[in-house]
């Protein structure tokens, strides 16, 4: 009624129609560290995309002429490899590339489909509480006491390992901890009144789960999250050290690492 | 010395910040203490009153900044002495309680001993053993039941009034020659509060301490202060004794707060009539009990009877007030009425149908017809969805709306509960509690419900606030025809609100009966406390000195035999132990639960003209 009258009014700020997560993105960019943030991820992502193509090198032919050649910064050094070869001529830093894209791919994609597993059992144990909530809790403990490089070898070490059962084996040894979290968080979460609230309009388990536990639960596993990309991709590069990892000839920190090893005091 | 106030403040200023953007928060403030009174400091929220409690005890912190001014104590100005003198002071000889018992308390030591510290630190000579004492008697003192095992309690096994009272003996422990009290019966339950008030003039004689009495609330502050401050913006309007200020008011902001106070039983008017349309909510003997483990050995369970057969009817149209102090099962049964939960027995009939036996499609629809609105207006809206969506979530959950029919819909009960349709895209970030509050109503209204319960939904808000929404209410009511339950401890908004009203103590409903009956002549010696328990500025027909209680509530899990309310009654007779009263129709119109007859209790006070109203009639005429 007043509203179809007074036009002007409800669209005098075109900024206020935008939607509230485009608002907050944009008053997220608007701090220097997000830029910064942002422009070294970018930076590197490119590198890792396209730096295989730029350089005129190759991350797996030998080649023993070119072993063992030191950066270009220091003496000896020669172009193109950057920062040298290994023990069979290999470039060094397109080896990097390649493994710090793969480490990344593997810790990303772990990390998601962990947090969405771990998020899913752990909100729906919180807000079902009763037995559900025990059943799914033991099971969460159990698998929390198998040690991860325990449960790689078993699994890696029978089936031949690749990046699909690399992350298999990481998402199963990192739920736990996102279902903990997402549990605790929900406890709490249960007990607002906004639950309530959703309840009394006639909103459905499923719809407060998604709609309004799982965007509250976000900011403090959120931060577990970022942090374990990070230590997934360390686990990578312990899988790919023992020989578990991804098998060579493709490059990862892990084969890196142990084909340099027996040389390191050598050099 | 005699002629030397205690405490003196002259010309005190504080700013928020500094530079061009400072805020002046408080300006020119004056005011003396007389050494063994009691000052009351008067002013709605965000007048200054907390920062000048805590300006007192020199407890201003960066960005707030004292530009001017002195409090002089004793001869020494309190602002600046040097910090290590001012910690000798405070505590010491000046006290501070807050409005917050649960956060003044450190929760992972017993309460006793916070104050045994707090007694060893003031005193170093004392020996454990006699502070321990010493601390054991004042608890005592302030009736805190069986101090002696009280002692070793942690602040999570008291209750807040009792939390209070443990505050209260951590600023006595060190006999302080002055006390500043900032809004500490705010929190609690009118019963509780009364105590806390006579508790306070008792020791404030015994123990010759001179208070500063910080509240928002007139009637509180009359009943306790000898002189009062009237504080609007950061400025005295008015000081004056406190017979004065209650019958001649000179400044218009003290008139417009004085005559702001509910009345309760003078100059009441428009209170709704009872109607006689039909039934639109009947419950019938509900029961609601919860288990809980017994610490105390492995296996064991704890029956918590939170509702314990509760039976009302509500008609179309009508407005049914439930009364009852925290932990009455007034929030259980809310729980109960919304579906939130299902009852263990008896039915909750919404126009027939018993909705305590409903699931799936059809609760869903019958959910329509029946909304709670919450007390919390902060934790009640969630925080990261924009206030349109949070208001147009019922109707997609109903699917009664969709696209631009809803955005419609949205602003237009957006606008009706005084909205404005611009904060569509908005987070409630910014929103004030009543605004916040409206969102919450317009959600309810949205999707055109037939009865409204209201948990408390006022009882968070300010006086002002609260009357514009209570005028909202009536305005749906006379345009929708919505029936409305008010679950309240507020015995004022009830009282304006509605026509009819139940009292519940303990799980049960102890008396129901028409507004007027329940105000002048109520049948239960409960419904009776609570009115004589009420601040307020007039004179009450019950007067605290014949209907005091004594101690709290009994918990949930050991229920008296017999009558419940018999642990605390005034008036026990032999049959109160065995036999549990039922409901019966009194002399004066409502039924209640109590053995004794009405020619058994002391008879209301006949009202004459009373002091607030002479005050009243002088406002009206000037």
């Amino acid at each position: 009624m007043a509203i179809a009258s007074s036009p002007p009014q409800t669209f005098a700020a075109p900024a206020r129609g935008q939607s509230v997560n485009a608002r907050i993105l944009r008053l997220a960019w608007r701090s220097p560290e997000m830029k910064v943030a942002s422009a070294l991820f970018l930076a590197l992502c490119l590198l890792t995309l396209f730096g295989p193509f730029v350089i005129d090198a190759s991350a797996t032919k030998i080649s023993v002429a070119d072993k063992f050649l030191p950066p270009i910064f220091m003496e000896g050094g020669k172009l193109p490899h950057i920062l040298g070869t290994d023990q069979l001529g290999r470039d060094l830093l397109l080896r990097s590339l390649i493994g710090l894209r793969n480490a990344f791919l593997i810790g990303v994609v772990s990390v998601v489909l962990m947090f969405v597993l771990g998020c899913a059992i752990g909100i729906y144990s919180g807000y079902r509480g009763g037995w559900t909530d025990v059943v799914l809790m033991r099971i969460t403990d159990i698998q929390m006491s198998i040690p991860v490089i325990i449960l790689a070898i078993t699994i890696l070490g029978m089936s031949r390992p690749n990046p699909v059962t690399i992350i298999a084996v990481l998402v199963l040894s990192g739920w736990p901890i996102y279902a903990r979290v997402a549990r605790s968080v929900t406890l709490a979460e249960r007990q607002k009144e906004y639950v309530r609230a959703a309840r009394i309009i006639g909103a459905s388990d499923l719809r407060i789960m998604v709609r309004h536990i799982a965007p509250s639960i976000l900011p403090p596993i959120a931060f577990v999250a970022v942090l374990d990309v990070a230590r997934m991709m360390i686990f990578e590069a312990i899988f790919g050290f023992i020989g578990i990892g991804i098998q060579p000839p493709t490059p990862t920190f892990g084969t890196i690492i142990a084909g340099g090893t027996q040389y390191l005091l050598n050099a | 010395m005699a002629a030397q106030p205690l405490l003196s403040v002259e010309n005190l200023s504080i700013f928020l910040g500094s530079g061009d953007a400072a805020r002046k928060l408080l300006s020119n403030v004056a005011f003396k203490v007389e050494a063994k009174s009691v000052l009351g400091i008067i002013g709605e929220s965000g007048s200054g009153k907390t920062l000048l409690s805590r300006a007192l005890v020199n407890w201003v912190r960066p960005p707030l900044q004292v530009s001017s001014g002195t409090v002089v104590y004793q001869g020494r100005n309190l602002l600046a002495l040097p910090e290590a003198e001012m910690a000798c002071l405070r505590g010491r000889e000046i006290a501070y309680i807050g409005a917050n018992p649960t956060t003044a308390l450190d929760p992972t030591v017993p309460v006793g001993h916070q104050i045994e510290e707090k007694l060893r630190a003031v005193e170093p000579g004392l020996s454990r053993s006699e502070a321990r004492r010493r601390v054991i008697e004042l608890l005592d003192a302030v009736r805190i039941p069986s101090a002696l095992s009280r002692f070793d309690e942690y602040p999570f096994q008291f209750s807040g009034g009792m939390m209070q009272r443990a505050m209260i003996v951590d600023a006595l422990i060190s006999r302080p020659k002055l006390l500043v009290a900032d809004n500490i019966t705010q929190p609690l339950d009118v019963t509780v509060a009364a105590q806390i008030l006579r508790l306070l003039r008792d020791l404030q004689r015994d123990f010759g301490t001179a208070i500063v009495f910080v509240s928002s609330s007139f009637g509180t502050i009359v009943e306790i202060a000898d002189e009062v401050v009237v504080l609007d913006k950061g400025t005295v309007v008015e000081a004056q004794d406190t017979r004065r200020i209650q019958n001649a008011p000179v400044h218009p902001y003290t008139r417009e707060l004085l005559a702001r106070v509910p009345r309760l039983w003078h100059d009441v008017g428009g209170i709704p009539a009872v109607n006689s349309e039909p039934v639109v909510l009947s419950v019938r003997d509900v029961a609601r009990t919860y288990e809980v483990k017994d610490r105390t050995s492995l296996f064991g369970k704890n029956r918590v009877q939170a509702v314990r057969g509760v039976s009302f009817e509500v008609r179309r149209g009508e407005s049914l007030g439930l009364i009852g102090e925290s932990g009455c099962g007034k929030s259980t049964l809310s729980r109960l009425l919304s579906s939130l939960e299902p009852p263990d027995r008896g039915a909750i009939e919404i126009d027939g149908v018993d909705v305590a036996t409903l699931r799936g499609e059809a609760l869903l629809s019958m959910r329509r017809r029946f909304q709670l609105l919450l007390q919390d207006p902060y934790n009640s809206i969630p925080s990261h969805v924009s206030i349109g969506e949070t208001i147009a979530e019922p109707l997609r959950i109903h699917g009664l709306a969709s696209g631009r029919k809803l955005r419609e819909k949205v602003s237009a009960v957006m606008q009706e509960v005084g909205l404005s349709p611009d904060l569509q895209d908005s987070l409630p970030v910014g929103l004030s509690a009543g605004q916040r509050q409206r969102v919450n109503i317009a959600r309810a209204m949205v999707l055109e419900p037939s009865v409204l319960i209201l948990d408390e939904t006022l009882s968070a808000l300010d006086q002002v606030e609260q009357a514009k929404l209570l005028d909202l209410f009536d305005n749906l009511q006379r345009k929708h025809g919505i029936t409305y339950l008010y679950i309240s401890h507020d015995l004022a908004m009830v009282r304006r609100a509605c026509s009819r009203i139940a009292v519940m103590y303990l799980g049960k409903i102890v008396e129901i009966g028409d507004n007027e009956t329940i105000f002048n002549a109520p049948a239960h010696p409960y419904t009776r406390t609570l009115l004589s328990s009420v601040s307020t500025v007039e004179e009450k027909p019950f007067l605290p000195k014949d209907y005091l209680l004594e101690g709290e509530p009994p918990d949930p899990i050991h229920i008296p035999e017999g009558c419940s309310f018999r642990s605390r009654c005034p008036f026990v007779i032999d049959a109160c132990r065995s036999i549990e009263p039922a409901l019966v129709i009194k002399a004066g119109a409502s039924a209640a639960a109590c053995h004794l007859g009405m020619d058994d209790l002391p008879p209301p006070r006949i009202c004459t003209v009373a002091r607030g109203v002479t005050g009243l009639q002088r406002l009206e005429n000037s």
